[in-house]
């Protein structure tokens, strides 16, 4: 059997992403041939941008996504509905006021308030492989529900698409209808935004639709067709994105468009008016053996990486972890890092691969902050029962993301997630502290220790070779502090390094907090920023690798001082990491741009 | 008892009178044709007919056991039917829905819609698709389907719009012949004032100032018909 297709049926979190996945598809056919037939297409679109400005307040508000715009959108649709029946806005110019009108809300309420944070990221671009179980249920029931009354009320909702006049006078409720179908699409959008997410999800209902309508003649048909054709969409949709390690939602769609044009060059064949008959059945017959051919060989054929593991493994999120990992781990266990290298940690997706490494992986090492937010539903969706997890915020001290004087206020990261509301204040970064990095590499190593004891004596003696390293930066940096002490350091930029400057005693200035995936400034902060370099006479504004640096230069050419890099530990760049570089090497490069910002 | 009997009946929305002091009487088996000038009344009137609009006074009273969704309408084609997908049967099939019990159409219901088909000589087009057919074809699925909801009476608003002259003669032998072969009553909306007196039985010729009403005999003779059709022919 392809491997591919063994994964989904193995896997219990893409078993349940298929099942979701597969109703959630059936219902925006459905549906979707009676929006496209009813001119209504955008609806789809119109309410997945009210489906994002819900969540938006639901995130800032703090309850659960989905209970909240559940409701919302249904009422979105029924006004959208009702704006365009009683024909004072025509239905396109109506459903382009709500959708933007509710986007502006949307972008408003994040703004003001959390954040753009990782919730509303998962609900932009969806993320059918990370659902818990209790979404999977919510996801399962709303599309059964929405199937049952389709197939209920098909013969009304085909009469009322058909010719809302006719069913009018035959005492119809044609309004009432009308309603159902809205209330019916704004609960298929909803959930639909958790799976495929809030900018894909109006294709999934039109595209079906339209591909069915290039060939059908029939209403039954169309529906049929429509159904298959969505379902086979999303399954090979699924395949590509396990088999090209691409995300899911993008993938569904891209099918969907394969779909569409292999169904409108059928129809060029069937209504071509120079083929004979014989030849248009072969060329009907070609095209559709080519079609499925292509759709089976693509994601069925070469070799799906899967994980296979020889030795112990480690794998770790983000670049601090990894390199701690790697150097306790030598030869002995293998060590891999989720984030590529360069990648923005805000927006990463686990692909049915990562998620797949994590589960065989021996020990999974992660931040617990709101950058790998995903995490939590993610562990709670696989067999955690073989791997011991190291939270890295758990074996740390912890300390409240600050707001330092001048800071730009609107841009703190707040969380949305019950469980996770406490820890949201506090500061993710924990390793640019050497001696949180200690605490950290300490706990790795006894979790590889006790999952690996054939290898117990060469994790320890690396591991008591490493903490002297880091004992060493620990001294370098204490010395430092005296030197330091009294000066101010300026970081035009957010802000990572809380822990460093706690620890050391450090005094800095900085643009935004430290999870901040904002980097517009606005003027009293560049302001404030450049009269305290100014005033202090500070040679060196500093600028977080990775970042545009747009800030940190704007105060750099008002006030000529020099602008330098500090390296944050959290993501690297592909160039740093090609290079070899380490969490000490890397520590040192902040260590001596820290002593250029002392003189003069 | 008349099917319709409408006494004193004025029309309009919003306290803006379309029509007023209007009186006519449908009996069974009538072929009403309802003519007139644009702005007129007569589409207002054919909502109050079939229940969906309330006339603003007078009487509209529906007799000897006819309900209003027992109507069978023909309503002038919208945009979104030209690129339909949907078979012929289940267009026709829709006009059960009225009639319809439970969640399926029943075995009485599917072979009532093919014997409307089989009325109007579609039974060829059965499996074909709505929007390939041509203009003339589509009004017979139609009437077909306006079969399926009535055995009374059928409401026509202007159903040769965009018809060429033969199917329109063409459609014009089939209502006649469903108004005597069937027994059910017609009441059409007709631009077409030479047609409609040569096959209704009747003539409702909605004006600002005062309606007639009367059998297309009295019609022909009345000054009404003479200053519209001599107003026609100078145009």
């Amino acid at each position: 059997m392809p491997e591919a297709i063994n994964l989904i049926i193995t896997q219990p979190f893409l078993q349940r992403a298929l099942v979701a996945g597969v109703l959630l598809s059936l219902c925006a056919a459905l549906l979707g041939v009676s929006l496209v037939l009813k001119r209504f297409s955008m609806i789809g679109d119109g309410l997945s941008h009210v489906g994002f400005g819900a969540l938006a307040i639901a995130c800032a508000a703090n309850v659960a996504p989905l209970y909240f715009s559940l409701p919302v959108v249904i009422v979105a649709a029924f006004l959208l509905l009702r704006m365009s029946e009683s024909g004072r806005i025509k239905g396109d110019a109506a459903i382009a006021l709500i959708s933007t009108g509710a986007l502006a809300v949307g972008v408003m309420v994040t703004s003001l308030t959390t954040g753009m944070n990782i919730d509303i990221y998962n609900y932009m671009f969806g993320s059918i492989l990370t659902m818990s179980n209790a979404d999977v249920a919510l996801s399962v029931v709303l599309s059964i529900a929405v199937l049952a009354l389709y197939i209920v009320f098909y013969n009304e909702i085909f009469a009322v698409t058909f010719d809302e006049s006719f069913s009018k006078a035959t005492g119809t409720k044609v309004s009432a209808y009308n309603m159902l179908i809205a209330a019916l699409t704004a609960v298929t959008i909803v959930i639909g935004m958790r799976m495929m997410g809030a900018l894909l999800i109006s294709s999934l209902i039109i595209f079906p639709a339209v591909t069915s309508m290039r060939l059908c003649k029939s209403y039954r048909s169309v529906i049929l067709t429509s159904a298959a054709v969505s379902v086979l969409c999303f399954f090979s949709g699924l395949l590509v994105s396990v088999r090209f390690e691409a995300p899911t939602g993008a993938s569904v769609v891209c099918v969907n468009i394969f779909a569409f044009g292999v169904f409108s060059l059928l129809r060029a064949v069937h209504t071509s008016s120079r083929l004979g008959a014989k030849l248009k059945k072969a060329l009907a017959v070609l095209i559709s053996v080519l079609a499925v051919a292509t759709a089976l060989t693509v994601p069925l054929t070469g070799s799906v990486t899967v994980y296979k593991k020889e030795k112990a493994s480690v794998v770790a999120t983000t670049f601090a972890p990894y390199d701690f990992s790697r150097q306790i781990a030598g030869e002995d266990a293998e060590v891999s890092m989720l984030l590529a290298p360069g990648e923005e940690s805000h927006t990463f997706e686990p692909t049915a691969a990562d998620i797949m490494k994590i589960e065989e992986c021996d020990v999974f090492v992660y931040g617990g902050g709101e950058s790998d937010e995903w995490v939590k539903s993610m562990l709670s969706s696989i067999d955690t029962g073989k791997i011991s997890v190291v939270r890295m915020m758990d074996v740390t001290e912890n300390l409240r993301e600050e707001m330092l004087e001048g800071m730009q206020e609107e841009d703190e990261h707040g969380h949305d997630d019950e469980s996770t509301a406490e820890d949201a204040e506090y500061d993710e970064h924990v390793w640019t502290s050497p001696k949180n990095a200690e605490r950290i590499v300490f706990a790795i190593s006894k979790a590889l220790c006790e999952r690996d004891p054939e290898n117990k004596n060469g994790y320890e003696e690396r591991t008591r070779q490493y903490l002297e390293e880091l004992s060493a930066l620990d001294e370098e940096f204490k010395a430092f502090s005296k030197k330091a002490a009294g000066r101010h350091f300026v970081v035009g930029d957010r802000f990572p390094f809380k822990y460093l400057a706690d620890e050391y005693s450090l005094e800095f200035y900085a643009a935004f907090p430290g999870c901040s995936a904002q980097s517009d400034a606005n003027p009293t902060t560049i302001a404030f920023l450049s009269e305290k370099v100014r005033n202090e006479k500070i040679p060196v504004i500093y600028k977080v690798d990775l970042s545009t640096g747009s800030v940190a230069r704007s105060i750099a050419d008002s006030t000529g001082a020099k602008v330098e890099t500090l390296w944050s530990c959290h993501v690297i760049s592909a160039d740093d990491f090609k290079n070899g570089e380490t969490y000490l090497s890397l520590m040192q490069r902040n260590l001596s741009a820290l002593e250029r910002g002392c003189r003069g | 008892m008349a099917l319709i009997d409408c006494k004193g009946v004025s029309l309009g929305y919003e306290g803006n009178i379309v029509a007023k002091d209007l009186n006519f009487r449908v009996e069974k088996g009538d072929y009403l044709c309802i003519v007139g000038e644009n702005g007129s009344g007569k589409s207002t009137l054919v909502k109050s007919v079939l229940g969906l609009i309330e006339t603003h006074s007078g009487h509209l009273h529906m007799g000897d056991g006819l309900k209003k969704r027992e109507i069978g309408y023909l309503p002038q084609q919208n945009a979104a039917q030209k690129d339909f997908p949907a078979s012929v049967y289940e267009v026709v099939l829709s006009g059960c829905l009225a009639s319809k019990k439970g969640v399926f159409f029943s075995k009485a219901q599917k072979q009532l819609a093919e014997e409307s088909m089989e009325k109007l000589d579609i039974t060829e087009l059965k499996g074909r698709c709505y929007r390939e057919l041509s203009g003339g074809q589509q009004q017979r699925v139609l009437l077909a389907r306006a079969l399926c909801a009535t055995k009374k009476l059928l409401l026509l608003d202007e159903p040769v719009t965009g018809l060429d002259p033969v199917v329109t003669a063409d459609f014009y032998r089939i209502i006649k012949r469903i108004n005597r072969e069937y027994g059910i009553t017609v009441i059409m909306v007709s631009h077409d004032l030479y047609s409609a007196v040569n096959y209704a039985t009747h003539i409702l010729h909605m004006k600002k100032d005062g309606s007639f009403f009367g059998t297309v005999g009295e019609y022909l003779s009345s000054d009404v018909y003479k200053a519209f059709s001599g107003g026609e022919r100078n145009a």
